[in-house]
């Protein structure tokens, strides 16, 4: 899942979980499993809860920046005003949209039955999702896989 | 010709070959617009009755029989069919008009294929007999036990826009179906 906020179309903050068969080095532990995050008000990016610059390989995911960042920039451009957006991990697309703190669009798996609530139209709903799943799918995967931060 | 309206359609079959349905309609008051007279059709493949009172339909239930398998075989019913690992026991579609919201109706529409199901609810649209035009720009909700993750949901979506057309020729043979059976009673 990754979950991002926006606000008047400029990313704030963002987490995503990725997993890596090559391990990187943090606090000298190889670690498969990562939580990759910007947090509001920094300019950063965040492994695990350290800084990434400083682990070993560390200027590489620094120099990812602010392309990462511009990134989620554009699917926050999808939106005005103050947005939270989570996404599945597997399929790159939305399920839970707020919009200025009102729901315009949640998918909720209840027993077996998945059940879609939203203030938008299915036109919408499915030109939203195609946007956010080709950046994630064409931009934002192929630049963390070049630094193998996703396999 | 007398106006009418639906309270709510049911169309199904059953094993492959007994197809039934059940028409709720309203008719307005003449004189006073708030009162109606509700009508109920219903056959269940052998008999047909209106308001509880058994009826002979005649030749025209072929006609009717021709527009319920045409409404039976809609592109989200087969959908759903491929999700269903059971041989084919039951085909289901209902319409609701669950009431008026301001200036718009509330229709539901309901599909299913065996135990799989697909709801589409809550859907306000402006033109009830046209309801395509406005599925896929309107509010709504939507539940189907018929996917297992977001993507072949989001799949179900592109299905249910997709057949925004034919959904317009369900109604058409909603309403021909009405009309005969109001010919039929002679209202």
């Amino acid at each position: 899942m990754a979950v991002m906020a926006c606000s008047n179309g400029i990313i704030q903050e963002f987490s995503m979980e990725t997993k890596i068969n090559e391990p990187i080095y943090i606090s000298g532990v190889p670690t498969y499993n990562l939580r990759l995050e910007k947090r509001a008000h920094e300019g950063y990016l965040y492994i695990n809860g350290i800084r990434a610059k400083a682990l070993p390989g560390g200027a590489h995911y620094q120099m990812i920046e602010p392309q990462l960042f511009s990134y989620f920039d554009e699917i926050c451009q999808l939106f005005t005003g103050n947005t939270v957006i989570f996404v599945d991990h597997e399929s790159y697309l939305p399920f839970i949209i707020r919009n200025d703190n009102v729901t315009i669009l949640s998918i909720e798996v209840v027993g077996t039955t998945f059940v879609m609530n939203t203030k938008l139209g299915l036109d919408d709903i499915r030109d939203i999702g195609n946007r956010i799943e080709r950046i994630f799918r064409f931009e934002i995967i192929p630049l963390l896989k070049e630094v193998g931060l996703y396999d | 010709m007398i106006r009418w309206e639906i309270a709510e359609f049911r169309a199904e079959k059953v094993d492959k070959n007994i197809l039934g349905f059940k028409a709720d309609i309203l008719i307005p008051d003449e004189m006073y617009n708030t009162m109606y007279t509700p009508i109920k059709f219903t056959y269940d493949g052998q008999r047909f009755t209106v308001n509880g009172s058994e009826l002979e339909l005649g030749y025209s239930i072929y006609e009717i029989k021709r527009r319920l398998e045409s409404l039976l075989e809609n592109s989200l019913i087969k959908k759903l069919g491929k999700h269903s690992r059971e041989e084919e026991y039951l085909r289901s579609f209902r319409l609701t008009r669950m009431g008026v919201h301001q200036y718009n109706k509330m229709i539901n529409l309901y599909y299913a294929y065996n135990d799989k199901f697909l709801s589409v609810g809550d859907l306000l649209v402006q033109h009830p007999h046209r309801i395509g035009e406005e599925l896929c720009r309107s509010p709504l909700r939507v539940d189907t036990n018929a996917v297992t993750d977001i993507k072949s949901f989001y799949e179900l979506l592109a299905e249910i826009c997709r057949s925004k057309v034919r959904i317009n020729v369900d109604l058409d043979n909603i309403n021909e179906i009405i009309e005969i059976l109001l010919q039929e009673i002679e209202v």
